[in-house]
């Protein structure tokens, strides 16, 4: 059985020459990494994800001020938010030395502006404050964020959704539709349908969760187990002192 | 010779306070090869400073004292001859027993003037200078230039190791090719600190730094450049995974290469793959940390062999640097099982480093994870060894019982992160080599000017803060979590209405579902499974494929797992809850005690029959209780009358 983190550390997706760049020491050399944001232009396109990756950018960046380019620094940051609640998107904040002031380019850096605003988005996931985040996220505010960079990430809201519902069907065996609609930001039929691809049932106001490891709960008492290896030296022992 | 053939004295005589004039050794006045040169009148005018440093270090080699001299040879000496035990002796006792009576607040003689007396062996002082700038940074204040000279050092020790023709014949003990890699990494921590902050430095230091030089020394590239080489000359990844596998020692053999059969490469190796995981820590990558150490393993507490005898420092370093990886990856139950491991072997092995130079590093280590796991038990309480928790809790006591007041403690959580956390480091320094961007930096422009606030902001995070924001964001989350936990516990089931009334006013239902949620995350965590079968898995990994085996590294490995005992589930708005309970574990305690029972049986045993001094009255007391069993077999009345555990395991 594959490990909970498998698909985290290697996702299937993954190419070979991907492969080689994110665990040998080629990962180092500056001079791939067009390969690595290449990839991370086909992560959003095409809704793969593949933190390892990513992190190897910010590592190149880290180590070569020079390479930075905000633009995929917005992107990876929000590919990590939507990773939760894997600590992705503070692993890659990890990475970010500071940058300098820079008055020589003629473009200013996005990135200083940005930062606080995805640090609040994630915090408010993080808390599992879905109706304030898609608020916050509609909001006037963000409209920037939104043209520019999530409009470019294939199925960003909707992986946003896929980590309350994440949250949703750990603590939940029923949860009203409605509430379950201002999690997710979604109504009416989009909600229904978007409920039914989950694989949970509609029933009038009332949406039923299938049972999983972390939504049935019982009272256990842990007793302890001695296995035979915990006693070999007692045994050992018993039979030389005969 | 003479002197080579003696014996350490300075390690079995402290009182060798020789005058400068009893000075035996036909060394005092060096012969220089181009000693000649003065003997050419026509050179002289032109080299008088020259030869006035000649005599400056003919006086500074005269004031050395005699024992040092004597030291230094035969240090010199036992490198040349590969001799094991004499340079351990002299590293691990004679080096520190002259620093304390001759150098504790001065340099050693700097290797220029003590050349003499090792034939100018360019080896030799290369790693006596390794010891000499370690000297400086540890007891004394490292200057500019030492930082440059450790570095330049630092780099012609390593070149000799990585670029000689073939391997080098040179032997050196673990604990001394650990002190290389850890002290090279310490100064390349220490160089980073100080690059850091530019308001503090002199015009001569700027214009160090600025120099080309400058931003070469301490690169992040060149220290992972050694690290990374000194790994792959030394195929140790390649060795430990064979080793993993089962392989036949030619096999393996074979694997570890020209390199990698020789101790020196292999333990360079192996402690640069440890080292690696530091550099990593520090410079913030906490995945690539623990992807390092995929085939090392993180070794203690989980029963695994070291392939060889590692340091005590470096089985430390090990586990502090993997436990604030897994901190900072949110899995705060593998953090705390590796520190709580560490903890309780180092407590056990205490006797044994207790006298080692290194005592007072291992514990100062040993008391950040201390009060790391301070911070584990209040981001993830879990049941930990009582051992290493009561020290804990003897050490922290206020300070978790701050901690689980929700936000409050969030000052109480910082301190102990700031004094607990290696001193992270950014990759590069700051614009040295550009003067009107330092001066911005120094001087950041007023709000007003076109550089936002915001940018402003940046300059003065430092990444140790950036780090501990991640974690006290984590820590805030979770602040509901006590008091709903201790309502909860009163409950088998309660509407969440109810629950939202019986907390702070302007808390609504939906704020309430929001922090049940939380508290339902904060209840499961990845974590590492089969711990105790670490070793087996390791196994099982490498024979399935090595195509497939960077895929998932057992040390970044893990499943979702339950860790709270309190859980319950939401039924449209109906909370239902059920705790587990832990019964007690017994087992652990009385197979410890029947252990050393049998122990105490064996040592019993061995020793001679004390003649007739055993009284029969005991012997008859111990009859009474433990009626005849104990005297049967080897019929020892010698140890009746002592211990009667034993006799308890056979009736068992």
């Amino acid at each position: 059985m594959a490990s909970a983190t498998a698909e985290w550390l290697a996702p299937s997706t993954r190419t070979e020459l991907i492969e080689k760049l994110v665990s040998g020491v080629d990962r180092y050399n500056p001079s791939n990494v067009g390969i690595l944001e290449d990839y991370l232009y086909h992560q959003t396109r095409s809704g793969e994800y593949d933190c390892l990756a990513n992190l190897a950018i910010l590592k190149l960046y880290q180590f070569n001020p020079d390479l930075y380019n905000p633009d995929v620094v917005v992107n990876i940051l929000l590919k990590a938010l939507t990773a939760e609640p894997f600590p992705d998107f503070n692993l890659c904040i990890s990475l970010l030395d500071d940058r300098l002031p820079n008055a020589n380019t003629d473009e200013p850096d996005p990135l200083p502006t940005l930062l606080p605003v995805l640090t609040n988005l994630y915090d408010l996931l993080h808390r599992c404050r879905f109706p304030a985040f898609w608020t916050f996220y509609k909001s006037e505010e963000l409209e920037s964020l939104r043209e520019n960079y999530t409009v470019e990430c294939t199925g960003f809201e909707d992986t946003i959704r896929e980590v309350a519902a994440c949250s949703v069907k750990a603590t939940f065996t029923r949860i009203g539709l409605d509430r379950l609609g201002s999690y997710v930001d979604l109504a009416g039929p989009e909600l229904e349908a978007w409920t039914t691809r989950q694989g949970w049932t509609i029933d009038g106001q009332v949406v039923s969760i299938p049972p999983n490891p972390d939504n049935q709960i019982e009272s256990v008492i842990i007793r302890e187990n001695v296995k035979l290896p915990q006693l070999s030296k007692v045994i050992a022992h018993s039979v030389q002192a005969k | 010779m003479s002197a080579q053939q003696r014996v350490p004295l300075w390690a079995a005589e402290p009182d060798l306070d020789d005058e400068i004039n009893d000075v035996d050794i036909p060394l005092t006045i060096p012969s220089y090869p181009a000693a000649d040169i003065y003997d050419d009148p026509a050179n002289l005018p032109l080299d008088e400073s020259a030869m006035q440093a000649q005599i400056a270090q003919q006086t500074a080699f005269s004031q050395i004292p005699d024992v040092v001299k004597r030291f230094i040879v035969h240090f010199h000496q036992a490198v040349l001859d590969n001799n094991l035990p004499e340079i351990t002796l002299a590293y691990e006792s004679g080096w520190n027993r002259l620093t304390e009576k001759f150098y504790a607040k001065t340099e050693w003689p700097e290797a220029e003037i003590i050349a003499p007396l090792v034939n100018d062996d360019q080896i030799f002082l290369v790693l006596y200078r390794e010891l000499y700038y370690r000297h400086v940074y540890s007891r004394l204040q490292p200057n500019i230039d030492d930082r440059f000279h450790s570095y330049e050092n630092s780099c012609e020790l390593f070149n000799y190791l990585l670029n000689s023709e073939g391997p080098v014949p040179l032997s050196l003990p673990a604990q001394w090719l650990w002190d290389i890699i850890d002290e090279f990494i310490y100064q390349f921590q220490s160089f980073a600190l100080f690059r850091s902050r530019p308001a503090t430095k002199t015009d001569d230091e700027l214009t160090m730094l600025a120099s080309e030089g400058g931003a070469q020394a301490w690169s992040s590239y060149s220290v992972l450049n050694v690290l990374y080489s000194l790994i792959q000359k030394s195929h140790v990844n390649e060795w430990l995974k064979a080793r993993a596998e089962g392989k036949t020692d030619e096999e393996i053999e074979h694997i570890a290469g020209e390199y990698g059969t020789r101790p020196l490469y292999r333990q360079l190796g192996y402690f640069s793959l440890i080292g690696l995981l530091r550099v990593h820590v520090l410079l913030g990558d906490f995945t690539l940390a623990l992807k390092i150490m995929e085939q090392v393993g993180l070794g203690l507490g989980v029963g695994q062999k070291a392939p060889f005898t590692a340091p005590t420092a470096a089985h430390v370093s090990t586990a502090y640097h993997a436990g604030v990886c897994y901190l900072m990856l949110r899995r705060v139950t593998d953090a705390a099982r590796v520190f709580t491991g560490c903890l309780n072997w180092v407590m056990r092995a205490r006797q044994y480093h207790m006298r080692s130079y290194q005592y007072d590093q291992i514990n100062k280590t040993a008391d950040r994870m201390y009060a790391l796991l301070a911070l584990c038990n209040t981001l993830a309480p879990t049941r930990l060894d009582d051992n290493v928790m009561n020290i804990v809790r003897e050490r922290y006591g206020d300070q978790l019982t701050r901690m689980g007041r929700g936000e409050e403690g969030l000052s109480t959580f910082e301190e102990i992160f700031l004094y607990a956390c290696p001193k992270f480091i950014t990759a590069n320094g700051p614009p040295y080599n550009d003067r009107t961007t330092l001066a911005l930096l120094l001087n950041p422009p007023t709000p007003s000017s076109p550089s936002s606030p915001s940018a402003q902001n940046n300059t003065t995070s430092d990444p140790t803060h950036r780090h501990m924001r991640a974690l006290t964001a984590h820590f805030l989350s979770l602040t509901p979590v006590p008091v709903l936990r201790s309502l909860l516990k009163l409950y088998t089931s309660l509407d969440s209405r109810k629950l939202a009334g019986f907390l702070d006013a302007g808390v609504d239902e939906e704020e309430v579902l929001s922090w049940m949620m939380v508290m339902k995350n904060a209840g499961r965590s990845i974590g590492r499974v089969n711990i105790a079968t670490g070793a087996d898995k390791d196994e099982e990994k490498g024979t399935n494929g090595s195509s497939s085996s960077n895929g998932g590294g057992s040390v970044l490995d893990g499943e979702w797992m339950s860790i709270s005992d309190l859980n319950f589930v939401i039924d449209e708005n109906m909370i239902h809850i059920a705790e587990s309970t832990v019964g007690r574990r017994y087992a652990g305690w009385f197979i410890r005690n029947s252990e050393y029972a049998a122990r105490v049986l064996d040592g019993l045993r061995a020793s001679p029959l004390p003649g007739l001094l055993v009284p029969t009255k005991a012997q008859n007391k111990e009859g009474e209780v433990k009626g005849d069993r104990n005297i049967k077999g080897d019929g020892a009345p010698r140890s009746s009358g002592q211990k009667v555990a034993w006799g308890g395991i056979k009736t068992s």
